[in-house]
């Protein structure tokens, strides 16, 4: 088991979320860096769809009264086990009693916390991930807070490893959207030509961004289903990324989408961070989704 | 812009994880014809208005078989084998005079005319459980809200657009509220778990 001492900003139980539902009207959701949960559970030996604890900025206090093995991806945190600090990225064992302090992130906005035998919550629709806007899922539907006891399942295998450091990327890649043709030429340069900035207001059911307004002269648009990643552009002009929790139709024309190999890099990034946009053909994506798998394959260092 | 294809077609990615399909008043047909073929490269698929998602298994991957049955769907008909409902309603909306007024209704004219209303579900959206009810008269077609309700009650009626609907979960709403309904809308442990579905009918009765 897991008690939570001091709650996070945000800590939610996630897995790989619920695909499925969406004529339900229910999104997909789950980790919104998928390879970060991944890479997370194949360090404490977890199947890749275990859930684990998706933290916000700033990570919770919690001690694990039976000890176990954890591991912390995604974003560089300021970590520390008994008053000790310690590395993320590799795999952590925690003596019986032992505390962990997740504290502020150094790098990036989204941690991943995985313990060996995953947070053992029932699944809701075939998932554990929280489903923050109706309260389904995850931990009773909703944030940890302080005296949480979160069961956890029993581990399976025992290796430790280490994330490898991965290099700079660029620009986001897109695929042009469904609305794209009505746009001007000046629109679509502007997208691709002019940085964005992550607004404050932005959250796992979207993500604003500011920077030069687009405009659309499509006409009337019928509600339509949606994705995350799918690049929405209100009357006022400043795109909106949906994300993970976003709803599953919108009525807003869609200029692009954000490739699903990209779609993660948008979970680390901070409110005023600063993001290139461009555009690539389907092959580009069908490769980049390959490629993506076979990184994901290489990205741990085991060790004997 | 040499580098973006402007074409549109019948059918267009919204990411690469998703194709959008254009289906007219086709769409509900063509979903039902989908659902049936369970095609191996398909996660899942969601009507709209209009225009059909297929989620796809892998990124940029057109599933085998697809086109043969968008071809083959050009020359089908459609037709509805939903389920019909009966909704109890008190009509206590917060906007309920204001509607009746801008449509030229009384109160009671107003309640009259949406429980003699055969309403049909083209699709979900919005939130978990939330059908977009369509068969609304010229004159029940309401502007939405210009400033969003922050809070709508579990359970409310309410207008907007062309449509109507009901919401199953308070939130945050910008349709104008006729009244409320205790059914449940949505519950995750049901299967499936949204009471109305595509295709279905709904009718209104007055409590």
């Amino acid at each position: 088991m897991m008690e939570v001492m001091v709650a996070g900003m945000l800590d939610l139980v996630m897995d790989l979320g619920r695909p499925g539902y969406r004529s339900q009207g229910v999104p997909e959701g789950g980790a919104a860096d998928r390879p970060a949960l991944i890479g997370a559970n194949r360090l404490v030996g977890n199947a890749d769809s275990a859930a684990g604890i998706e933290v916000l900025f700033r990570g919770p206090k919690l001690r694990f009264p039976e000890g176990g093995r954890i591991a912390i991806t995604g974003a560089d945190m300021e970590t520390s086990l008994d008053g000790v600090s310690i590395p993320c990225g590799q795999t952590v064992t925690v003596a019986p009693g032992g505390t962990l302090d997740v504290g502020l992130a150094k790098r990036g906005l989204r941690a991943y916390l995985a313990v060996a035998g995953g947070i053992d919550v029932p699944e809701v629709l075939g998932s554990r991930s929280t489903f923050l806007p109706v309260g389904f899922g995850g931990w009773q539907g909703r944030a940890l807070g302080a005296g949480d006891v979160l069961p956890v399942g029993a581990p399976m295998m025992a290796g430790a490893g280490k994330i490898r450091e991965k290099s700079q990327q660029e620009a986001l890649r897109l695929l042009p959207g469904p609305q794209l043709a009505g746009f001007s030429d000046l629109s679509l340069q502007a997208l691709t030509g002019s940085p964005y900035v992550v607004s404050n207001d932005s959250n796992r059911l979207g993500m604003r961004l500011s920077g030069q307004a687009l405009g659309y002269e499509g006409g009337e648009l019928r509600s339509q289903a949606v994705l995350p990643g799918a690049i929405q552009v209100p009357p006022g002009g400043e795109p909106i990324v949906l994300g993970w929790d976003g709803p599953v139709t919108g009525g807003y024309p869609v200029i692009a989408g954000i490739i699903s190999a990209d779609l993660h890099r948008f979970a680390q990034m901070r409110p005023g961070e600063l993001l290139t946009f461009r555009f690539v053909g389907l092959e580009e994506a069908r490769e980049a989704a390959q490629e993506f798998g076979r990184l994901l394959d290489e990205a741990i260092v085991w060790q004997d | 812009m040499k580098d973006v294809s402007r074409e549109t077609g019948q059918a267009r990615w919204m990411t690469d994880r998703g194709l959008m399909i254009s289906g007219g008043d086709q769409t509900l047909g063509l979903y039902r014809k989908l659902v049936e073929a369970d095609l191996p490269g398909i996660v899942e698929l969601l009507p709209a208005d209009g225009s059909l998602l297929v989620v796809l298994r892998s990124a940029g991957e057109i599933p085998g078989g697809l086109q043969e049955i968008l071809n083959a769907h050009l020359e089908a008909e459609n037709v509805n084998i939903g389920q019909q409902h009966q909704i109890s309603v008190r009509f206590d909306g917060e906007d309920l005079n204001e509607v009746a007024e801008q449509a030229a209704l009384s109160k009671e004219g107003l309640i009259e005319l949406v429980c003699s209303l055969d309403l049909h579900i083209e699709f979900l959206g919005f939130q978990p459980g939330f059908a977009y009810l369509e068969g609304l008269p010229r004159e029940l077609h309401m502007p939405r809200l210009a400033v969003p309700r922050k809070h709508v009650p579990k359970g409310s009626l309410a207008l907007g657009g062309g449509y109507c609907g009901i919401y199953p979960a308070a939130g945050p709403g910008g349709w104008h509220l006729i009244g409320t309904t205790d059914t449940e809308m949505f519950n995750p442990e049901s299967r499936p778990p949204a009471l109305l579905q595509p295709g279905d009918t709904v009718r209104f009765v007055a409590t």
